[in-house]
């Protein structure tokens, strides 16, 4: 459909010069059409990642200071219950949204800044000193979570800068409190 | 009107820009994508803000879809293999040549080592349609759990294939679960790493904007 010819009516009485111009549409329509094969047949984005890395549990565990802790529990219907320290009975429950985990995230990490200062680190990739939070972060999903809710919480810990986070399991009086709430 | 009307032909476009135009499209989505391997199980994987991609270099990925069952695909043929050898002679499979090659082809597989055999004779398929109850895995003994001893051996064998010059790098460790997926599916596959001594893996995840800089 690239040349509209207007063909010889009756037979054309000189055939000796063949024109050497070549119609590429079909060609044009074989490209595209293969382009379109391979734009559904393959992955042009590659997933990404997120590293984590989890505690060795052979060494001997290095003893944190109470202060520094905060610890979450990721229950049931997205609800997440936060302590400080070691007072599970002043636990609050808040959602993953950032009005409401990274507020508690951000609010404790100010708390620590202002009592232990900022630790001073080389940053692993660029080698700069750089500084950083003491604060360290318990993730305790609870049985009824999901798999959302952890890359959630840990999605949390890269926002807010958080270095030292760990997944551990719950423990049975936290299991039983957990329970006695419904997450 | 006069006589000698002058031949007049329609309008001509010259296709050969734009056949150029498609060819070198094509090229670049040849060479640029990666065909899309072919899913036996079907995982929504989270979003998240990290932006790491994934490695060109060899993954092990295993997956955990909603229900919770768990899924094993590793990359390299020869890796595959080697590693189909191994656990066909120590365990007493009985396959033949035809079938360890069907394995080293195989996409993800979800099955436990002794339906193995039933299932690399399926058609593919089949192979799609097969209710595959996923890899066993034995929380309370990690020397019966089918799961630890697969991962075990697929990196002993991708081990061996770098000693062997036939691939460069060693096994890159993914976890790949539904966002619907329980955590506790998910606990079982990460404590199944940790005792066998695979402490740094990684969680396959979706794009996600990331919050606004303040």
């Amino acid at each position: 459909m690239a040349d509209f010819l207007n063909l010889p009516r009756g037979p054309s009485k000189r055939r000796g010069r063949m024109s050497t111009r070549m119609d590429f549409t079909p060609m044009v329509d074989l490209g595209f059409l293969l382009i379109t094969f391979f734009m559904l047949t393959t992955a042009l984005t590659r997933p990404n990642m997120m590293a984590l890395a989890m505690p060795d549990d052979k060494g001997e565990p290095e003893p944190v200071k109470r202060s520094k802790v905060l610890t979450l529990m990721l229950g049931h219907r997205n609800q997440v219950l936060w302590y400080e320290g070691q007072d599970l009975a002043q636990s609050d429950s808040t959602g993953y949204d950032a009005a409401g985990l990274r507020k508690v995230i951000l609010a404790k990490k100010e708390k620590v800044d202002r009592q232990w200062g900022q630790q001073t680190y080389m940053d692993g990739k660029t080698g700069a000193l750089t500084k950083g939070s003491y604060l360290n972060v318990i993730l305790k999903p609870g049985p009824h979570s999901s798999y959302k809710n952890l890359v959630d919480a840990l999605d949390e810990m890269a926002i807010c800068g958080v270095r030292y986070y760990c997944i551990v399991d719950l423990t049975p009086p936290e299991q039983a409190y957990m329970a006695s709430l419904g997450l | 009107m006069p006589k000698n009307k002058p031949k007049r032909s329609g309008p001509s476009i010259d296709m050969t820009a734009m056949c150029d135009v498609a060819f070198l499209l094509l090229t670049f989505f040849m060479l640029t994508a990666k065909a899309k391997p072919q899913e036996t199980v079907v995982i929504d994987t989270p979003s998240s803000i990290s932006e790491t991609k994934l490695p060109d270099a060899g993954t092990l990925t295993i997956m955990v879809n909603k229900d919770g069952k768990v899924f094993m695909d590793m990359a390299g043929q020869h890796t595959r293999l080697s590693l189909i050898d191994d656990i066909n002679s120590r365990y007493q499979l009985g396959l033949n040549d035809q079938q360890k090659m069907k394995f080293a082809n195989l996409g993800s597989f979800g099955v436990s080592r002794a339906e193995l055999k039933r299932y690399l004779d399926l058609s593919p398929a089949d192979r799609n349609t097969y209710p595959s109850p996923g890899i066993p895995i034995d929380t309370a003994d990690i020397n019966k759990s089918e799961l630890a001893d697969w991962i075990h051996n697929a990196r002993l064998a991708q081990f061996r294939m770098k000693q062997e010059g036939k691939v460069k790098d060693e096994y890159v460790m993914i976890v790949k679960a539904d966002q619907t997926t329980p955590y506790p599916a998910v606990q079982k596959v990460i404590n199944t790493l940790t005792d066998i001594n695979v402490n740094k893996f990684n969680l396959i995840t979706s794009m996600e904007g990331g919050p606004k800089k303040e």
